[in-house]
């Protein structure tokens, strides 16, 4: 299965090389959902906050893209941020259309990182309730539409 | 750079590592069996070329990727394919786009046209629809005769059939509907009688009309229509088998179509989604073949693409139900253009038989094979105006004589037609052989089309590239002084 023999090869890279920054593999006890905490360092609007993020594979991985999400339950919250609806959901193109197999999950937390650490303002996305309230479970089954990559 | 100088290639890497599924290859430790590596960009990526090939694919079927199937995502170059793929394919798919426009002006003609129909009421542009397609289909002396342009002459069942005519033509193309075409066309008139008789004695349209000749070539419009289902369904079973053996697939069980996407130009959008009930344990089982269709009704493109997806043997065996390709098989797609192709093409049938019927008769001026086989007659001109009044079956005789002459008019009805029909250059007859050679030569091209994409895919190869441009102590070669005297 590739993406089994995939995701061991980077699993192996987080396990021998270590993680990035702020970033910290939680938990990735099976080749089907792997879980990180992250924290935005330096002077941010999220300063001091953790969150975690939730990633989902399919068979298909690197070919398609993995489904990424922000945990939310008692323990962490979804980051206040005009991407991220309060369910965990993020609006980033990298996750849909500019998905490339070129990218790791390291490659993910890195810029959804940076997506964090360069928020001005604490806010979530317009119709961010309606959004929310019909949702489906699987943020890959929503399709987004990537206007501003700025925030 | 003099022509001499030597640019490595990814077969002087030490070390390949592909991007993509991220497996390395030693020179000295070459895999077994050996898989090719490509070097299709500019930068210092490399990959399996199958590995590139599946990714290219993939993205290309989703049209919100597209766009990044032919680029490094590194260095944004271009990759090249080279593949089989000949004038005709190329041809084909020029046809297959610009009736993807075609299907989007009428679906941008028919929202207008239901605007407007809002005003003028459906039912009388339908009707008109139906007056118009039946004048196409039986021809201009039928229509004459049934109908006429006047719609006070018009029987009371025209104004239910008629309506019908439309929304029966394109329900006829959804697989719902497999036996339904046409049917309004014609099950009421065989039985009708004509209506713009002068000298018609009202008595004599309360009696079953004259029966013809049983045994009359050719057969009669009622006994086609019966038998419509059956050979719709026969063809259809033979297209489903050449098609199978020629992209080399296997017939798989139909499955619901759980969902339809509403696609509003290239704009993703408003999901409607279909509350069919599917058995969750059945949707969590492997799939047990590489497909399911959601056929006829179904985006051409998408459709060919998941047809060379299996093709190819490339569908996954044991799919999750997230799994995009599985929710993408059971999502019925519409765009407006396949929308407006499918409904425009439906209500194109009419005026395809007719042409098809007018060059089925022009042809048959050189073949008396031909003339005999649609049965041409030259006008109506020997038909006899007073044959409605001349005999009143039931005026005679003992109710068991009646009830014979009932028999016997009504099988008349189902075998012969009625005298009208009989008598009458069988337009609609060689209308009928028309379409159904217009269907057919539809459907080979189209499976034409469909094997020569298949080819394509098959064919295809990334086109590697020479590190050109990348400085060489970036590159982890096999022979690093040779690269480095050289340049």
């Amino acid at each position: 299965m590739t993406s089994t023999r995939r995701l061991q090869k980077e699993l192996m890279d987080i396990q021998t090389n270590g993680t990035p920054v702020g970033i910290k593999l939680l938990s990735a006890d099976d080749f089907q959902t792997w879980y990180f905490s992250i924290e935005v360092l330096g002077e941010t609007v999220f300063a001091g906050e953790q969150f975690a993020l939730k990633f989902r594979f399919d068979q298909q991985y690197p070919i398609s893209s993995p489904a990424v999400q922000f945990v939310v339950d008692d323990k962490y919250k979804a980051p206040e941020h005009p991407h991220v609806y309060s369910n965990g959901h993020i609006c980033a193109s990298i996750l849909g259309s500019e998905w490339s197999p070129v990218l790791t999950v390291i490659a993910v937390c890195v810029t959804l990182q940076s997506m964090l650490a360069s928020c001005k303002k604490k806010e979530r996305p317009v119709g961010n309730d309606r959004y929310v309230l019909h949702a489906p479970d699987n943020p890959k089954k929503t399709r987004f539409e990537y206007h501003d990559d700025t925030v | 750079m003099n022509s001499d100088t030597y640019v490595p290639t990814v077969d002087d890497l030490r070390v390949k590592l592909c991007f993509i599924c991220r497996e390395e290859e030693r020179y000295d430790a070459p895999e077994d069996p050996p898989r090719a590596w490509t070097h299709p960009c500019s930068c210092t990526l490399v990959a399996h070329e199958s590995c590139l090939l599946q990714w290219i694919k993939s993205a290309q079927q989703d049209p919100s990727r597209a766009r990044n199937a032919l680029k490094c995502p590194q260095c944004g170059a271009a990759y090249e394919l080279e593949s089989d793929n000949p004038f005709i394919l190329r041809l084909l798919d020029n046809v297959n786009t610009s009736l993807s426009i075609v299907g989007k002006l009428v679906s941008a003609a028919g929202l207008a046209g239901v605007v407007v129909s809002v005003g003028f009421g459906v039912y009388v542009i339908c009707t008109s629809y139906g007056a118009y397609a039946v004048q196409e289909f039986l021809g201009k002396e039928m229509y004459n005769m049934l109908l006429t342009d006047d719609p006070s002459n018009w029987p009371w069942h025209a104004y239910i059939n008629l309506p019908l005519v439309p929304i029966s033509l394109v329900l006829s193309r959804t697989r719902f509907f497999d036996t339904l075409p046409l049917v309004p066309l014609f099950l009421a008139w065989p039985s009708s009688p004509p209506v713009s008789r002068p000298s018609r004695p009202s008595l004599a349209s309360l009696n079953p009309p004259q029966p013809a000749p049983i045994l009359a070539w050719p057969p009669s419009p009622l006994l086609v229509t019966l038998a419509f289902p059956f050979l719709t369904a026969v063809y259809r079973r033979l297209r489903a088998r050449v098609k199978h053996w020629l992209m080399g697939t296997a017939p798989v069980p139909r499955q619901a179509v759980r969902e339809v996407v509403w696609e509003i130009g290239d704009e993703p959008a408003i999901q409607a989604r279909i509350g069919l009930a599917v058995d969750p344990v059945r949707q969590r089982r492997p799939a047990q073949g590489p497909q399911a269709h959601a056929r006829d009704a179904q985006d051409p493109n998408a459709d060919a693409a998941r047809e060379q997806a299996n093709a190819q043997g490339q569908a996954p065996a044991e799919a999750a139900p997230d799994e995009p390709a599985r929710v993408a098989e059971r999502t019925l797609r519409v765009t407006n253009a396949s929308l407006g192709r499918f409904v425009g093409g439906a209500l194109m049938l009419p005026a395809i038989a007719n042409y098809m019927g007018a060059a089925l008769l022009r042809l048959s001026r050189h073949s008396e094979i031909l003339r005999r086989v649609l049965a041409v007659r030259a006008s109506r001109a020997r038909l006899v105006v007073g044959g409605w009044a001349d005999a009143l079956p039931g005026a005679e005789g003992g109710y068991l004589r009646q009830l014979g002459m009932g028999l016997r008019v009504a099988l008349n009805l189902v075998a012969g037609g009625t005298r009208t029909w009989h008598e009458c250059d069988p337009v609609w007859w060689r209308n009928s052989i028309g379409l159904g050679i217009f269907v057919v030569v539809r459907d080979c091209i189209k499976l034409l089309h469909l094997y020569l994409a298949k080819r394509e895919l098959e064919t295809r190869r990334v086109k590697d590239r020479p590190f050109v441009g990348v400085d060489a102590k970036e590159l982890d070669l096999i022979y690093p002084r040779r690269a480095h005297v050289d340049v």
